[in-house]
């Protein structure tokens, strides 16, 4: 049985432009979003800027009521029993805020126990384990003003599984964090997976969904563009290689010119420090760079390589079709 | 059970965050204080002159500015926070977060009682005595109680948008001078006193007022007491509605959060 059903979600909101005369404006955040995550899954939403992916989580979480259609947590809808569904259900909504930071790790972490109703004697020993658990043992009696961004997110994460929710939601949980902060936070996650939790996690990190989820689900301007396992939708660009020119000096016009080639299928630019590296997505694989390279003509190229197409290719031939 | 639990820790929380705000230390420590000094050396030599009444009015200002101020900023500060929406998002209901909150608030701003006793006491040399030291005690725990459930009446506009949230600010002096902190509500032209009779810190007020230096006695204390406790319990069940619509409406526009 699936522990999250949507069917049909639409959400709009109202808002104005101008100063004098104000227009009144509506923004579809969602376009009839439907689609179910199944018991213990890891289910990923992937998405650029502004694609909804918060606007779902918050809706999934009781925090913004949808437009239309229906949206449906272990069973219970969002709307009408949110109140039986929150003490089931955890969440992370990304970034530093979310705690109290003129009082300690500890203390954020019981206040928010009692808000979930643990038992005062469990809590005292839940703290324990979940400052253990994120390692924050050591720092915990210090104000979280004095954390690092990583250390607050693993507040985050021990916040959220003080109640011990069957199903976690995890907005961007990795934003801003260093490699390392990075690789730990998805450790936890990785082992809360194992342990049976339901998770659905956003982010916009490619490596990142690819390791840790089970199914994702790719959307873009409110709808589902496309939804499978992370080798699925990599086999929908099976078909594609990439072939990456590092050049010094890449011009608009250049990348112009690269994407109007009737072989190209789409062009990403990466900056790297002095350098651009060009991704160019094409069927002909290395057949397509004595084709290509006549093009940058006049521009200083370097290194010049072939690959295959991973998550991220699948992802950016997706959501470039938007543009 | 639970939610004395709950009303308990959001007060502490409350009192562990306002013991390192500069702000609301100004609120009960260094306004009162000049209220009161400001207004003793406007006064003293006046023949019906009482130390009392200007300590005690000087005090529920004191009061009143944390009510209001507080009362506002825990909204607006947890939404700034970004854990309105973790408050909104838990089984425990918002309204009594922000009670226990406003709870640990008001114990705070009693500083501004002892504040005020300082300056009569120690700075002007006034014996400082009240005429009913039980009936004090008791109107001033009403008065807490009037002042809070009044606190969180106003929370949930905070809720609806930063700016209704801050149009509350200005009531901060009308509410002063209408409730007769510092000076009678005769001194007011009659079309006010309305205004005054509908507002809980007024009956407060008259009831400090009565049982601290003997000022004013158009009702009995039983029946202020009785004022005091009816008003508070109607604005806590008014608020309780109030606090679900304006959720409801934060839900459907969005605003739990900044934007």
């Amino acid at each position: 049985m699936p522990a999250i059903v949507l069917d049909d979600i639409r959400r709009t909101f109202h808002t104005t432009t101008g100063v004098l005369r104000r227009k009144p404006k509506d923004i579809v955040a969602l376009d009839g979003v439907s689609l179910a995550v199944e018991d213990g899954e890891l289910f990923g939403i992937l998405g650029p800027n502004g694609a909804g992916k918060t606007t779902l989580i918050k809706i999934l979480t009781t925090l913004l009521l949808p437009t239309s259609g229906t949206a449906r947590v272990l069973g219970l809808d969002v709307v009408r029993d949110a109140k039986r569904l929150r003490p089931r259900i955890g969440f992370v909504l990304g970034g530093e805020r979310g705690l109290y930071w003129r009082v300690s790790g500890r203390a954020n972490l019981h206040y928010f126990g009692e808000l979930y109703h643990v038992p005062p004697k469990r809590l005292r020993s839940r703290v324990e384990e979940l400052l253990e658990l994120v390692g924050l043992r050591d720092r915990a009696d210090e104000r979280v003003e004095g954390y690092s961004r990583g250390m607050k997110q693993r507040l985050h994460l021990a916040r959220m599984l003080l109640h011990e929710p069957e199903v976690l939601f995890l907005d961007e949980p990795t934003i801003g964090l260093d490699p390392v902060g990075a690789r730990e936070l998805r450790d936890v996650v990785g082992a809360l997976h194992r342990g049976g939790k339901t998770i659905v996690l956003t982010t916009h990190y490619m490596f990142e969904a690819d390791a840790l989820c089970d199914r994702i689900a790719v959307i873009g301007a409110g709808r589902v563009l496309a939804l499978g396992t992370p080798g699925q939708l990599k086999a929908g660009v099976s078909d594609l290689s990439v072939v990456e020119v590092e050049v010094f000096g890449a011009s608009p016009a250049l990348v112009e010119r690269v994407e109007a080639l009737d072989f190209v299928e789409s062009v990403v630019v990466e900056q790297r420090e002095l350098r651009q590296v060009l991704r160019v997505q094409t069927s002909l694989g290395e057949r397509a760079v004595p084709r290509l390279l006549p093009t940058f003509d006049g521009t200083q190229v370097g290194r010049v390589a072939v690959r295959e197409a991973t998550l991220e290719d699948a992802y950016v031939r997706l959501v470039g079709r938007l543009e | 059970m639970i939610a004395l639990r709950v009303l308990r820790n959001a007060a502490l929380l409350e009192l562990q965050q306002l013991a390192v705000s500069t702000f609301m230390i100004f609120c009960v420590l260094v306004q009162p204080f000049f209220i009161a000094v400001t207004v003793m050396f406007m006064i003293r030599h006046r023949p019906d002159f009482d130390p009392v009444y200007v300590v005690v009015g000087s005090a529920l200002s004191g009061l009143w500015s944390v009510v209001l101020f507080e009362g506002n900023w825990i909204v607006g500060g947890e939404r700034w926070m970004g854990t309105l929406e973790l408050l909104v998002g838990s089984p425990t209901p918002v309204m009594l977060v922000i009670a226990g909150r406003l709870l640990g608030a008001m114990a705070f701003s009693l500083i501004s009682l002892v504040a005020n006793y300082a300056v009569g006491a120690w700075l002007f040399g006034y014996e400082i005595g009240v005429v009913d030291p039980v009936g004090f005690v008791v109107s001033l725990l009403l008065t807490i109680l009037a002042l809070w459930a009044m606190g969180i009446f106003l929370a949930p506009l905070g809720i609806l948008s930063r700016m209704v949230g801050q149009f509350i600010n200005v009531l901060e002096y009308p509410v002063y001078a209408l409730s007769g902190f510092l000076f009678p509500i005769l001194l007011l032209p009659g079309w006010t006193h309305p205004l005054s009779y509908a507002l809980p810190p007024y009956w407060a007020a008259t009831a400090l007022h009565l049982t601290g230096s003997g000022a004013g006695e158009a009702r009995s204390l039983p029946e202020l007491w009785a004022i005091l406790v009816l008003s508070s319990v109607a604005l806590v069940l008014v608020s309780r509605p109030f606090f679900a619509l304006v959720l409801r409406r934060a839900k459907v526009d969005g605003t739990l959060q900044l934007a």
